[in-house]
């Protein structure tokens, strides 16, 4: 059984995704120790500085998608099935960076799909916990592992169904934000695979640090942020860092 | 009353009090173990129910994980071990961390 972490990675006119990528290569290969294939176009992979021993999928990303009014490629991940080469993948948002090794052992569950539910606010403003509008319960994409076979391959083509249909969905179950998220799409998806009842999940808050914050320092163990006149840090906890900026740190 | 330092108190408990909830929530995620293909928290509430129950019936023992699907549980005695380790390397790392935090607000 082979075992393995999956990346997206497409820089964008505004920002310079590689660089993240490249911090989040090596906390997985300090951390998680496990096979990395990263899923790229040939304009971002000739940006990229030598990373080792990581392989390399080349897709043409699907455009068109904008968050804040700027090109935001985050439209591929309903290929994660097809595109990793592994029979158990971990699909983390290069954005996610593993401080810990926390997230390895999630792949040696008897689960298909385990998806988180949660976020921690690392500003301790719950930021995450607004009232929903929405008919279904949220999921983070951020990070997620699958096992192939016949029940994850039924929830990555349901996610390309709902994909598909995108706009209808987010009418049917009441999504006000109307660009296209991966958190979204899945959850839409999992709720219509698992007969609109419940499904397992990844039972973890995803420390997340909001767009508002400036990430001012990172080493290999961790992290410093700012927030208004308020500087704070975190050690040995894994974050994921909303504000793009951290490719520049 | 000098109100800047009463001011600057109040930012100092403001940060603990974030740097306090992030040691808690790293913790609560250091505590999650996977044991026999199932996903257990290692809080006091799951050692005290796999210790009760192991003390009371033969091995093995059955519980639920947290999506709440039953598990058999084979070897109860060495499932305990695992979560007492897990849950005092973490609960460690919590007061290695609530011990700056008095240093912050002394």
């Amino acid at each position: 059984m082979t075992k393995g972490v999956l990346l997206f990675c497409f820089d964008t006119p505004d920002f310079q995704y590689h660089k993240i990528l490249e911090k989040c290569v090596a906390l997985i290969k300090k951390n998680l120790r496990l096979q990395i294939t990263v899923v790229t176009d040939f304009e971002t992979f000739k940006n990229i500085k030598p990373l080792g021993f990581v392989h390399y999928k080349f897709i043409e990303p699907e455009l068109g998608n904008k968050k804040h009014g700027l090109e935001w490629r985050n439209v591929d991940r309903h290929m994660a099935y097809e595109l990793s080469p592994y029979d158990t993948t971990l699909v983390i948002d290069i954005d996610y960076f593993p401080f810990t090794d926390n997230l390895i052992q999630f792949l040696d569950t008897g689960y298909d799909f385990l998806i988180s539910k949660d976020a921690h606010d690392l500003t301790n403003r719950n930021s995450f916990d607004t009232k929903r509008s929405s008919m279904i319960d949220m999921v983070w994409a951020t990070v997620f592992v699958f096992k192939k076979g016949k029940k994850a391959k039924r929830i990555f083509n349901m996610v390309k169904y709902v994909k598909d249909y995108y706009a209808y969905f987010l009418d049917l179950y009441r999504i006000r934000d109307r660009r296209f998220r991966n958190d979204y799409a899945f959850a839409i998806a999992l709720e219509q695979a698992n007969g609109m009842i419940t499904y397992d999940t990844m039972p973890m808050k995803l420390p997340t640090l909001p767009l508002d914050c400036r990430v001012l320092q990172m080493d290999e163990q961790g992290l410093a942020w700012q927030y208004n006149d308020q500087v704070n840090y975190t050690r040995g906890q894994d974050v994921h860092v909303l504000n793009k900026e951290v490719a520049n740190v | 009353m000098d109100i800047g330092e009463l001011k600057k108190q109040s930012e100092i408990s403001y940060d603990i009090a974030v740097a306090k909830r992030n040691a808690l929530e790293k913790a609560h995620a250091r505590q999650v173990v996977v044991y026999n293909q199932h996903i257990f928290r290692a809080d006091a509430e799951t050692i005290n129910l796999v210790k009760t129950l192991s003390e009371s019936q033969t091995s093995p023992l059955l519980m639920l994980d947290m999506n709440n699907n039953p598990v058999e549980i084979p070897d109860p005695n060495e499932f305990l071990k695992i979560l007492i380790e897990r849950n005092q390397e973490a609960i460690s790392s919590y007061l290695q961390m609530s011990k700056t935090f008095e240093k912050r607000g002394d």
